[in-house]
C-alpha cells in the first residue's frame, strides 16, 4: 500500500510541469461557454471545469509536495530555442520551495474561484472571467518553476496582459476602462525595465539560470557603477509588479475590477514581483546602492502605503494599499539579504490577505455599497464574515501565534544586527496596519447600522466556505510552518521583539478600538490637519503627480512629433507633389497659341544649340 | 569681294526675315518674311556654288529648286490666309491663339 502510494508521489512529482498546462487548458476550455459561443445554457460550466482542474492541480502539487519534502531540488531543463550561439533553455525546479509556491497558488485559486461562482451569482462573463483566473493560475505556477530570469519575464508579461483583461472584465464601466489602462501601462514600464536588466545580464554572466546567476555573483568582477544600475533595473520590474512607491497607483484602480479577482491578485499576483526579486537577490546584493534602494522603496511604501491605507473609505482600496505595504516589507527583506523571510512573509501574507479580501467582499456582495462611512454594526448579525475578518487581521499582523507574528519576528530579528532603525520602520508599519484594519472593522462591524446596512443578510454558500476554510487555514498556519521547520527554537525565541511585536499591535489596534468602536470621537472623524488628512485619502495626489510629470511630458512630445510629422515629413513628400502642380500649372502659360511664339522659341533653341555646339570652336 | 560677304548678307538678311516672322501682325507679312528667309537662303546657295562649285555650279540648281518650292509654299500659304481670313474675318495674328495652354 504504501508502495503503491510512494510511486504515486514519484509519478506526481515528475509530471508537475502538468499543472500549468492543465490550468491552461482549462482556462481556454471555458471559452466555450462564452455568451457568443455558447447561447443556450448559460456560462456555469466554464467555472465548474476550471474549479474542477483547480483542485486537481492542488491535489498533484500536494502529492508532489510530499515526495520532494526534505529532498535536494531537482531540475530538468527543455532547450526553447537555438538560434547561432544563443541558446534558450528552460530549466524547471522541483524543490519543496517552488511546488509548497504551486501548492499556495493552486489552493487559494480554488478557494477563489469557488467563492466567484456565489459572487458572479448575477453575471453572465464567467467565461471570461475563468479563462483570465486560469490563465493566471497558469502563468503563476510557470513563473515558480521556471528556473530562468528570461522566462520569468516572459511570464511577469503574459501576466501583465492578464492583469488588463481580468481589470476590464466589465469594461462598459469608465473607471474600470483607465483602471486596467493605468494596470497594464504601469506594469508594462517596471517590465521593460526589467528587460533591459536581463539583457544587459546577458554579456555579464553568460547565463539567466537563477543557480548560475548566483555562482556568477559569488565572484563576479564587474564595475560598481554597471551593478549599481543592473540592480536598479532588476528592482524595477518587481517594483510596479509589486504596486511599490512611485509605481502603485494601479493596484489602488485595479479594485476596480471583479473581486474574486482581487483576492487572487492582492495575495498572489502581486508576490510574482517579490519571486522574482528573491531569485535575483544575489545579483542585487553585488551593488549596496541597488540593496539600499530596495530597502527606501520598501521602507517608503511600506510607511506611507498603511498611512494612505487609514485614510481610505473605499473597502477594498483600504486593503490594497495594505498590500502595497506589505510588498514592502518583502523589499525590505530582501534588499536587506534575507530571502527566506522574504519567502515566509509572503507565503503567510497571502492567506491572510486573501482571507481579510474575502471577509469584505462577502459585506459588499450583500450590502452593495463599499464605502465604510456608511457601514456598521452588522457584527452580530454577520458573524461568520467578522470572525473571519479578524482572523485574517490576525494573521495579518504580528499578533502571537499566528503566521504573520513568526515571519515579522523573523524579519524583526534579521534587522537587528544590522539596521536597527528598519526594525523601527516594521514596528511602525505593524502598528499603523493594526490601526487600519481595526479601523475597518470597527466601521464595518460595530456601531450603528446605517440605512445601507439595515438588512444584511449573510451570504450563499459558496462564498461562506472557501471564507471559512480559508480561516481555518490561517489558524493553522503555524503548524503548516512548524511542519517546514520554519518556526525558531522556543529557547531561542528573542523576548524583547516579541514583546515589542505585541505592543505594536496593541497600541495599533488599541487606538483603532478607542477611535471607532469607542464612542468618544466624533464621526466622521477629522484629523488635526485636514490637509494631511486630504492628502492621504487622496493616495498623496499620486495622480496628479503622474498626470503632472510623465503623462503631460509624453503627451507634450508625442503631440510635439505628431505636428512634426504632419508639418515637416508630410509637408515635404506634399511639397514635392504641389511645386510639381505649381510648375505645371504655371509653365503651361508658355503655351501661348500665338504661332509666332513658338517660332520665336524655335529660333531661340536652335541659335542656342548653335552656340553651345559651337563654343569649343569659338574659344 | 570675298564670299564672307555674301554669306554675311544673307545672313544679314535671314535676322531680318527671322525678325519679321516673329514680330508681324499681319500674316501676309509673315509669308513675306518667309519669302525674305527663303532669299537669303538662296543668296547662300548662288554664292557658295559660284566660288567653290564653280564647275558643277550644283547650288544654282538648288536655288531653282528653292524659288519652284517658295513659290508653291507661298500659294498654299495665302490659300491658308485666305481661308481663315473668310471664317475669323481678320489676319490678325494676334486674333489666332485660340489653341493655348
Amino acid at each position: 500500500m504504501s508502495q503503491a502510494l510512494e510511486s504515486v508521489q514519484q509519478a506526481s512529482l515528475s509530471t508537475v510541469y502538468w499543472i500549468p498546462i492543465y490550468t491552461l487548458l482549462s482556462g481556454m476550455a471555458s471559452v466555450f461557454w462564452s455568451p457568443a459561443g455558447f447561447r443556450r445554457t448559460g456560462p456555469r460550466p466554464a467555472g465548474y471545469i476550471n474549479i474542477v482542474t483547480a483542485g486537481v492541480g492542488f491535489v498533484h502539487s500536494l502529492l508532489a509536495l510530499t515526495a520532494i519534502w526534505g529532498e535536494p531540488a531537482q531540475e530538468i531543463s527543455v532547450n526553447w530555442l537555438t538560434v547561432s550561439d544563443l541558446q534558450l533553455i528552460l530549466p524547471l525546479e522541483y524543490s519543496s520551495q517552488t511546488i509548497g509556491a504551486i501548492s499556495t497558488i493552486t489552493g487559494l485559486n480554488i478557494l477563489a474561484q469557488l467563492y466567484a461562482v456565489g459572487y458572479l451569482e448575477m453575471d453572465w462573463g464567467w467565461a471570461r472571467f475563468y479563462a483570465s483566473i486560469s490563465l493566471f493560475e497558469a502563468g503563476m505556477c510557470a513563473l515558480a518553476l521556471f528556473n530562468s530570469l528570461f522566462f520569468s519575464y516572459v511570464i511577469l508579461e503574459i501576466l501583465t496582459l492578464g492583469t488588463y483583461l481580468l481589470v476590464g472584465i466589465w469594461f462598459n464601466q469608465s473607471l474600470v476602462v483607465t483602471g486596467a489602462r493605468d494596470a497594464f501601462l504601469t506594469k508594462r514600464v517596471g517590465d521593460l525595465i526589467l528587460l533591459m536588466a536581463v539583457v544587459a545580464l546577458w554579456p555579464l554572466a553568460g547565463t539567466w539560470h537563477y543557480g548560475d546567476l548566483a555562482t556568477w555573483a559569488d565572484q563576479a568582477s564587474v564595475a560598481p557603477l554597471t551593478l549599481t544600475l543592473l540592480g536598479l533595473a532588476l528592482m524595477s520590474g518587481p517594483l510596479g509588479k509589486c504596486a511599490q512607491f512611485p509605481l502603485h497607483l494601479w493596484l489602488d484602480e485595479a479594485m476596480e475590477g471583479p473581486l474574486p479577482a482581487s483576492i487572487l491578485r492582492n495575495a498572489v499576483v502581486v508576490g510574482t514581483g517579490a519571486w522574482v526579486l528573491i531569485k535575483v537577490q544575489p545579483v542585487l546584493a553585488l551593488s549596496p546602492v541597488a540593496s539600499a534602494a530596495v530597502v527606501w522603496v520598501g521602507a517608503t511604501t511600506a510607511v506611507g502605503a498603511t498611512l494612505v491605507a487609514i485614510a481610505q473609505i473605499d473597502l477594498k482600496r483600504a486593503l490594497s494599499y495594505s498590500v502595497s505595504a506589505y510588498m514592502g516589507l518583502v523589499f525590505i527583506a530582501v534588499g536587506t539579504g534575507h530571502t527566506d523571510t522574504a519567502l515566509l512573509l509572503m507565503f503567510t501574507y497571502a492567506v491572510s490577505m486573501a482571507l481579510l479580501v474575502m471577509s469584505t467582499g462577502t459585506i459588499i456582495w450583500s450590502n452593495i455599497t463599499q464605502d465604510v462611512t456608511q457601514m456598521g454594526g452588522v457584527w452580530a448579525r454577520r458573524p461568520i464574515s467578522g470572525l473571519a475578518f479578524l482572523v485574517g487581521a490576525a494573521g495579518l499582523v504580528g499578533l502571537p501565534p499566528l503566521g504573520g507574528f513568526w515571519a515579522l519576528l523573523r524579519l524583526l530579528t534579521d534587522l537587528w544586527t544590522d539596521h536597527p532603525l528598519l526594525v523601527g520602520v516594521v514596528l511602525l508599519v505593524n502598528a499603523l496596519t493594526t490601526l487600519s484594519l481595526a479601523r475597518l472593522f470597527g466601521l464595518v462591524f460595530m456601531g450603528q447600522p446605517h440605512a445601507m446596512m439595515a438588512r444584511s443578510p449573510e451570504v450563499l454558500w459558496p462564498m461562506v466556505v472557501p471564507m471559512t476554510v480559508l480561516s481555518g487555514v490561517v489558524l493553522h498556519v503555524p503548524m503548516i510552518l512548524n511542519q517546514a521547520s520554519a518556526l525558531p527554537d522556543w529557547a531561542m525565541l528573542e523576548k524583547p521583539f516579541v514583546l515589542l511585536l505585541l505592543w505594536s499591535c496593541l497600541l495599533g489596534g488599541g487606538i483603532g478600538g478607542v477611535l471607532y468602536i469607542g464612542k468618544l470621537t466624533p464621526r466622521p472623524i477629522r484629523l488635526f490637519w485636514p490637509q494631511l488628512q486630504k492628502a492621504f485619502a487622496n493616495d498623496l495626489y499620486t495622480a496628479e503627480i503622474y498626470r503632472g510629470t510623465i503623462i503631460l511630458a509624453v503627451n507634450q512630445v508625442s503631440r510635439l512629433v505628431n505636428w512634426f510629422d504632419r508639418i515637416f515629413v508630410d509637408g515635404a513628400v506634399n511639397g514635392v507633389g504641389l511645386a510639381t502642380l505649381f510648375g505645371g500649372q504655371t509653365l503651361k502659360y508658355n503655351n501661348t497659341g500665338a504661332g509666332q511664339f513658338y517660332l520665336l522659341s524655335i529660333v531661340i533653341g536652335v541659335t542656342l544649340l548653335i552656340l553651345a555646339l559651337a563654343y569649343p570652336l569659338l574659344s | 569681294m570675298p564670299l564672307e560677304f555674301f554669306l554675311l548678307l544673307a545672313a544679314a538678311l535671314f535676322c531680318i526675315g527671322i525678325y519679321g516672322l516673329v514680330t508681324s501682325r499681319n500674316a501676309v507679312r509673315v509669308l513675306m518674311s518667309v519669302e525674305l528667309l527663303l532669299n537669303a537662303v538662296n543668296l547662300n546657295l548662288v554664292s557658295f556654288s559660284n566660288y567653290l562649285d564653280g564647275a558643277n555650279i550644283r547650288g544654282q540648281v538648288f536655288t531653282v529648286f528653292v524659288i519652284t518650292v517658295a513659290a508653291a509654299e507661298a500659294a498654299v500659304g495665302l490659300a491658308i490666309i485666305l481661308a481663315i481670313y473668310r471664317s475669323r474675318d481678320t489676319i490678325d495674328m494676334e486674333q489666332f491663339n485660340l489653341l493655348k495652354w
